[in-house]
């Protein structure tokens, strides 16, 4: 038998309130809300010991989704090793004591939440909890499976978990495949996606090229600008493909999302459709079978990364919104680069840099423009898109 | 391991018999000079020789265009050198494979100056003949730099004739069952003679057929089936490795069901490994490799920095082919058809940093390696030599006359040997190489030496670990059975060891079972910056690396990721070992 709903609730409320995450979130409201917390939600997944519940508790009307495992008070302590702070607190499952905790600090039980979130479809010998935010922690599963288990619920569908079915719907491949979603009574508690180890940020690559053409300044002979191009870490085929991985994206979002028109005024020769919105080179990875695009709410690969993004509000918008957004994001890391090197030869290398930025941006747009089917979208010619996305780019170098 | 598989952890070596020993003083190597330098070659390590053609033939295609199929050309022996040459390497453990030339043959054989003679004459059939050259119009032309078509008009019979590589090598008709049962004859000929195999020349192209482009044809690989099941049931443990420059979905199928050719070359995996240094990133070869078809049980990639042909840029894009010649054919004399032809040291501008960390990927990376003589010394190449002859001079084996090569006249010699001061005989020669411990000879040395001591190089699975850091590939080469290296580590070798000189033998280890699964780990850095990388080692937690090389204990694995730090082109090797 395990543990009552009312002994679920006397532990998980203290819980969260020593959670920082928790605290953030309800810091926003005033203190009255404390006197409306409840337990709204009990799934016992696995009952016995160790045994497993899916909690939700309502603070107001937001919901928080907590997962708790229990094992013999002996055995917990070696269980949890580093994670002492999971620990809920002892009660009784009816055969004596035991421990509650977090079960994300236990493998078992993380390993064992793969099955329910997958309908029993997936299973795994390791886990590894990669982060644990507010909204939620991340796990990743023999290396080839990305669990996201959501802490502040939604009703579902989350618009994260829309996006991705629908680009799976229309064929999109530059992206990690969603495997399952885990509902409950109207609330999506986690989503399984695919996970490509080895993936590298779109950034680091970038800055791999830009190390081995800075490099050069210690060579013997000045680098000369038309080196740029027969540097050895020449990046503009790779910038190539990324452009033709985001024409696919862009095409798959129209597909899914439909096509618009700009608002009257608007300078821009394009359709407007659902954008990425986010669009950058902390948010693309390099993988083995080419790129993928990720960002679309927060991602197994981006939690690798310093920031964390924010769930983007759907916004219809000119692609070349996200074209500028990239093609600056590849000005930022050439100044980044820049700024990394000895006074002595930074002038020389914010030339070369330069130069590595214009013809990364002319490669990104080449491979967009390249793919077929792009003209719905785009109905300017090469130049003009050039200028286009120029403009946008002075616009977001503007200091605000 | 099953002797019949011995290919599976062979160290190949590609030589030119007339460019690595003479031993009659005429200029040209030969197989009496090659049997006086097989000591070399065991200690050195070498598992096979890969003969190339030592055929009687005119010499318009290095060899590749021969005149006679059963003899051996008179510059470099007879019948009873060979079969001497075959089994002194037979004693030292050394095996001996020969090209074989199935497509075509040389203008100067009999079969062709009988079958051009009229158009009945009994091998009137044996050849591709046509009226006009309008057949087989989708075929590419291979050496674009000099062909400008695949038909050449023959003034005595008046008709045109098909070859798919130079006018002066005919394609054979293998539509014609007597051109099989000739060739078949051929193959049972040399492995009468006791060679332990052959490596395919141009295979794909064997039978054409109209609004095809005449290549990988189900025919061909039906003959190739037919010549392996008799080489099965009459000689076992003999050598199918087939030359297919295709991209690797293709060349899979040179294996057949595993009753085709046991090995083939990997032909996209080599211009690769070098875009990666230039690159300083792991993509284009993790790239290749995830594109890699697995290959049925007993059969094996045979792979290589460098061989006798260009360094091919065939199975690569437009766009990668410009790139790899800015970096590495600046000048156009580099270049040859949709190939750079230059050897591996002037490749790497003589960087023994980056020759090691190529090294280092062609041992780790799964398949045979092939070794092209001279390049165990870094020797350099003569890009002023006519077609690819610039990386067929003469084996430096010593700082005197000739190269120690001939004691023939200069003037006598088939190929000018390298002088200029940086890759020249006096400067880079095996005599020099193995005097000296620290030389890039006794480096290669020491690295096949571990890579025998443990299978897993050889035929363990791949798996690239994800690594933070793009300059940084790392993957483990697992096998499948529980075993452990070598229970008795060969000692390895050392000033004194070289001072012994080429007769020191190597004790082979034999691999005792201890029951655990051991791995090796290959970590390189493509950069050539110092690199820091943390990798995901998470299965095999609480273990203790263990270096290759030195024995060196690196920090137990934990469940954290693992950080290693790589000086410039680095490259290390650990033993892990599976709980």
């Amino acid at each position: 038998m395990p543990p009552t709903p009312s002994a679920f609730e006397g532990l998980v409320i203290p819980y969260l309130q020593r959670q920082p995450w928790f605290l953030a979130d309800m810091s926003r409201f005033d203190r009255g809300v404390w006197a409306t917390v409840r337990l709204a939600d009990l799934e016992i997944l696995l009952d016995g010991r160790p045994g497993l519940a899916s909690v939700v508790v309502t603070v107001g009307n937001r919901p928080f989704h907590v997962l708790v495992g229990w094992r013999e008070v002996a055995l917990a302590p070696a269980v949890l090793g580093d994670h002492q702070g999971a620990v809920l607190g002892m009660c009784s499952d009816g055969g004596g004591d035991v421990l509650c905790y977090d079960a994300l600090a236990d493998e078992e039980l993380s390993r064992g939440l793969l099955a329910f979130a997958t309908a029993g479809r997936e299973s795994a010998k390791r886990v590894r909890l990669v982060h644990s935010l507010a909204s939620h922690a991340s796990l990743v599963y023999d290396e080839h499976l990305f669990m996201k288990s959501y802490r502040v619920l939604e009703p579902a569908p989350r618009p994260e978990i829309e996006l991705m079915l629908r680009l799976e719907e229309v064929g999109f491949e530059h992206t990690l495949r969603p495997v399952a979603y885990w509902e409950r009574n109207g609330w999506d508690l986690a989503l399984v996606r695919e996970y490509i180890p080895g993936a590298v940020e779109g950034r680091l690559l970038a800055l791999t090229s830009l190390r081995d053409l800075l490099g050069r300044n210690l060579d013997d002979g000045r680098p000369k600008l038309e080196d740029v191009g027969g540097a050895g870490g020449d990046l503009s085929s790779e910038v190539r493909r990324l452009g033709e991985a985001t024409g696919s994206l862009h095409l798959a979002l129209a597909e899914a999302f439909g096509v618009r028109s700009l608002p009257d005024g608007d300078t821009l020769r394009t359709a407007a459709i659902r954008i990425h919105g986010d669009y950058h080179l902390r948010r693309v990875f390099r993988t083995d079978a080419g790129w993928i695009v990720g960002g679309f709410g927060d991602d197994p690969l981006i939690g690798k990364s310093a920031d964390s993004t924010k769930p983007q509000e759907p916004r219809f918008a000119s692609p070349f919104e996200d074209l500028a957004d990239l093609s600056y994001s590849l000005r930022q890391v050439a100044a980044e680069s820049v700024a990394a090197q000895p006074a002595a030869t930074r002038i020389q290398a914010e030339r070369l840099a330069k130069a590595w930025e214009r013809r990364n941006r002319g490669a990104f747009l080449s491979g967009y423009l390249g793919v077929g089917g792009i003209r719905r979208l785009v109905a300017l010619d090469r130049p003009a898109a050039a200028d286009a996305i120029k403009s946008l780019i002075t616009a977001r170098a503007m200091p605000t | 391991m099953d002797d019949a598989r011995w290919y599976e952890e062979a160290v190949f070596y590609e030589l030119l018999p007339r460019g690595f020993f003479d031993s009659n003083a005429d200029g040209i190597g030969d197989f009496q000079g090659l049997r006086q330098k097989l000591d070399y070659l065991q200690w050195l390590g070498i598992d096979c020789v890969w003969l190339l053609p030592f055929y009687p033939s005119p010499l318009h295609d290095g060899g590749y265009d021969i005149s006679d199929f059963l003899t051996v050309a008179p510059d470099i022996g007879n019948i009873d050198d060979l079969v001497a040459l075959v089994e002194d390497a037979h004693r030292r453990g050394i095996r001996i494979i020969s090209d074989l030339v199935m497509n075509h043959t040389s203008d100067q054989h009999p079969w062709f100056i009988e079958s051009r003679s009229s158009r009945d004459n009994p091998k009137a059939d044996w050849y591709m003949w046509a009226d006009d050259d309008h057949g087989f119009a989708d075929v590419r032309v291979i050496f674009c730099d000099v062909e400008s078509s695949n038909w050449t008009f023959d003034q005595r019979r008046q008709q045109y004739y098909w070859h798919r590589f130079f006018h002066q090598q005919p394609d054979l008709n293998y539509d014609n069952p007597e051109v099989v049962d000739a060739m078949l004859g051929v193959v049972r000929f040399w492995l009468d003679l006791g060679l332990d195999g052959f490596r395919l020349d141009a295979v794909p192209y064997l039978f054409k057929a109209e609004g095809t482009s005449c290549e990988n044809l189900p025919a061909t690989h039906n003959l190739l089936r037919r010549i392996r099941a008799e080489m099965d049931v009459s000689y076992p443990g003999r050598l199918m490795l087939a030359e297919v420059n295709q991209w690797p979905s293709a060349v899979t199928e040179y294996f057949g069901d595993g009753d085709e050719c046991h090995m083939c070359f990997n032909f996209p995996l080599m211009p690769r490994m070098f875009m990666a240094v230039r690159r300083e990133q792991r993509f284009p070869i993790t790239e290749i490799l995830a594109q890699t078809p697995p290959i049925p049980d007993g059969c094996q990639w045979g792979i290589f920095l460098r061989n006798h042909d260009e360094l091919t840029l065939e199975m690569v894009t437009d766009e990668e082919r410009d790139y790899m010649y800015n970096e590495y054919a600046h000048d156009p004399r580099m270049r040859r058809n949709l190939g750079i032809r230059r050897r591996l040291g002037p490749l790497v501008e003589n960087d023994r940093r980056v020759a090691e960390l190529l090294y280092g990927l062609l041992l780790s990376l799964p398949g045979s390696p092939v070794l092209y003589y001279g390049d165990e010394l870094l020797m350099g190449d003569n890009i002023y030599l006519g077609d690819r002859d610039g990386v067929r001079t003469p084996m430096q084996w010593a700082p005197d006359r000739n190269a120690g090569f001939s004691r023939a006249d200069f003037a006598q010699l088939y190929l000018p040997p390298l002088m200029d001061p940086v890759h020249g005989y006096q400067a880079v020669n095996v005599e020099a190489e193995q005097r000296d411990p620290s030389s890039f000879l006794h480096w290669l040395r020491r690295m096949l030496l571990v890579r025998h001591q443990y299978p897993q190089f050889a035929t363990g699975s791949l798996e690239i670990l994800p690594a933070d850091n793009p300059s940084v590939i790392a993957y483990v080469r697992r096998s499948s059975v529980k075993d452990g290296p070598a229970a008795v580590q060969p000692e390895l070798d050392s000033a004194a060891d070289a001072a012994r000189g080429p007769d020191f033998q190597v004790p082979p280890g034999e691999p005792e079972p201890t029951g655990t699964h051991t791995s090796v780990l290959c970590v390189s850095n493509l950069s050539r910056f110092a690199q820091p990388a943390e990798l995901s080692l998470g299965r095999w937690e609480g273990c203790t690396p263990i270096e290759l090389l030195g024995r060196v204990p690196f920090p137990r694995v934990t469940a954290n990721p693992y950080s290693v730090t790589l000086a410039p082109y680095g490259i290390y090797w650990f033993e892990l070992e599976e709980r």
